[in-house]
């Protein structure tokens, strides 16, 4: 029986890969200072914004350029929920996730039957009208000046901020894993290959991509409202579109369509920016060099490569 | 017997081109049609309308006593009438194995469950195809006569089928492929009564399958009946040789 007709062998390689590195990341603490854990801390919203953008445009083919504003709809709502009307924490935040949601249900209707450049460009206009929105709205929003929020806890150690967000990109990760292995997780690779074919076959693609744009966003609203939480003060350059650049630029490193790829891709990069941040702006002209290399070669990034040398190496190992 | 599949005054336009007008067909339960016309006679352009890619400028087409006219593709496909593509198409970064599971699960909800029964047909369909070696194989790794097998074999996974549309399933494949392919639409004649309309120039192999040919020329239909019966109408010898032979 090949191992494509029942899966089991792929979802026991992945157990076998994720439960190490969890393992080590709740390790980190004990061997890192306030500052790295920090850096880790917003690696992991990264890893969670990145995966689920994954979600859209690596599994589905849809090339959106809304992702940030998903976030930044997560955490405004939950900000402003606990500012105007006094929410707890704990219903702001799934209001939060539940905004972003239906923002993303309804940026996917309007773009149900664009492709290519043009779904780029208008997910783009959609994202640029948000930002525009937080800015220009600061009567509400506060604008550049910042939204302050209540902190997630009382307290200010780092590694409960940590292991809150390993254990939110861990649960993240998880259901996103499962999804792609479920018949929804089939039928976005069908859409992403053909999409005339996947209608032809039978396959709801315009629900499909809907119920894609809709759990994709809700991902990134759960990560922008906890991100929220953690930073304490929210501006619009959450919505910036440089962020959708920053996780292109991580899916695109380890691997647009591999479940894998935001894992390895985002926290190289984030790390790199934050300490290259010094030098301004020339972090994204480093990366953007990086990703054009890896878009004009058929490298493309760091897991299809590793996949690629293993195997090559696997009949070796056979024979030896 | 009532007729399974039937077009009648089917029109379509695409600005000043009127790529089919007036086009009657009817398909009965079980039965293998061959659908044949010089280039450019509107044979994709049919496909296409029967199968929901195109939305008839008038005329009407009903499967089962159902008009389908206003349906989504998806929707045909999931009351039994699937179809193959001209130019091959698969999912091609799916394995081999895939491609025949989400041609499955494409089926509704109600498919996601019989797990068994999929692994089933599929490894049947694998081993008729003479593709299980090539399983685990992404399809565009196969080569063109394996990914036209491929195409048509997905269609053999959904149990509902009872209407399969293909559109130049023979074209530019080797021989052995092409006896596969002919010997998968036969078994599935046969054993599950499954209708065909099969748009092809291989004569030879329209000979062997088909009860019987439409041909299609200018967006309507000419002439109906056995192969040699169509190959003698003066219109169809004119398409064919020129009008000096008719």
């Amino acid at each position: 029986m090949p191992a494509r007709l029942t899966g089991h062998a792929g979802a026991l390689r992945d157990a076998a890969f994720a439960l190490p590195v969890v393992l080590l990341l709740a390790a980190m603490p004990l061997v890192t200072g306030a500052y790295l854990l920090h850096v880790l801390t917003i690696t992991l919203y990264y890893v969670i914004l990145a995966a689920s953008w994954n979600l859209l445009a690596g599994y589905t083919g849809q090339f959106s350029l809304a992702q940030q504003s998903f976030a930044a709809v997560g955490a405004y709502g939950s900000g402003l929920l606990i500012k105007y009307f006094a929410f707890p924490l704990w219903a702001s935040i799934p209001c939060g996730v539940v905004a972003a949601a239906l923002l993303g249900w309804l940026l996917g209707r309007m773009v149900l039957r664009m492709h290519t450049i043009y779904l780029a460009i208008a997910t783009w206009a959609f994202a640029e009208t948000i930002h525009i929105v937080l800015t220009a709205a600061y009567q509400i929003t506060r604008g550049e000046l910042g939204l302050s929020v209540p902190a997630l806890y009382s307290n200010v150690r780092p590694e409960a901020y940590y292991y809150t967000f390993l254990g939110l990109a861990s649960a993240s990760l998880l259901l996103m894993h499962l999804l792609i292995r479920s018949p929804l997780g089939y039928f976005m690779r069908a859409i992403r290959d053909d999409e005339l074919r996947a209608e032809s076959m039978g396959i709801d693609t315009t629900r499909v991509k809907v119920m894609v744009f809709t759990l994709s966003s809700a991902f990134a609203g759960l990560a922008g409202a906890f991100y929220a939480h953690y930073t304490i003060v929210l501006s619009p350059q959450m919505a910036d579109f440089g962020e959708m650049a920053k996780l292109i630029i991580m899916v695109v490193v380890g691997g647009l369509g591999s479940f894998m790829g935001p894992l390895i891709g985002a926290p190289p990069v984030q790390i790199a920016m934050t300490y290259l941040a010094r030098y301004g702006e020339w972090d994204m002209v480093i990366f953007a060099l990086i990703v054009i290399v890896l878009m004009r070669t058929t490298i493309g990034g760091i897991v299809p490569l590793a996949g690629r040398a293993w195997s090559r190496l696997r009949p070796r190992r056979g024979t030896a | 017997m009532d007729a399974l599949l039937t077009t009648t005054g089917l029109f379509k336009r695409f600005g000043g081109v009127v790529a089919a007008s007036g086009v009657s067909l009817s398909l009965r339960p079980g039965e293998i049609r061959g659908l044949i016309g010089p280039n450019g006679a509107g044979k994709t352009t049919l496909v296409n309308l029967i199968t929901g890619i195109y939305g008839p400028s008038g005329g009407d087409i009903r499967f089962r006593g159902e008009s389908l006219v206003g349906l989504a593709p998806h929707q045909i496909a999931r009351r039994g009438l699937l179809r193959s593509f001209q130019v091959c198409r698969l999912f091609g970064n799916l394995s081999v194995a895939e491609n025949l599971l989400v041609a499955d699960l494409a089926r509704g909800a109600h498919a996601f469950a019989e797990t068994r029964q999929r692994a089933a047909r599929a490894r049947e369909l694998l081993d008729i195809t003479n593709l299980a070696r090539l399983a685990d194989q992404p399809a565009k790794a196969l080569s063109g006569g394996q990914r036209a097998l491929l195409q048509v074999a997905c269609g053999f996974m959904v149990p509902e089928l009872r209407c399969y549309v293909l559109d130049e399933p023979f074209a530019g494949i080797n021989p052995v492929i092409k006896d596969a392919i002919v010997e998968l639409i036969r078994q599935a004649n046969e054993q599950r009564g499954i209708a065909f309309l099969i748009v092809s120039h291989e004569m030879p192999v329209m000979r062997r399958l088909c009860h019987g040919v439409s041909v299609l020329m200018d967006g309507h239909i000419v002439s109906e009946g056995t192969l040699d019966e169509v190959a003698a109408h003066p219109q169809v010898i004119a398409a064919y040789l020129g009008k000096s032979w008719a």
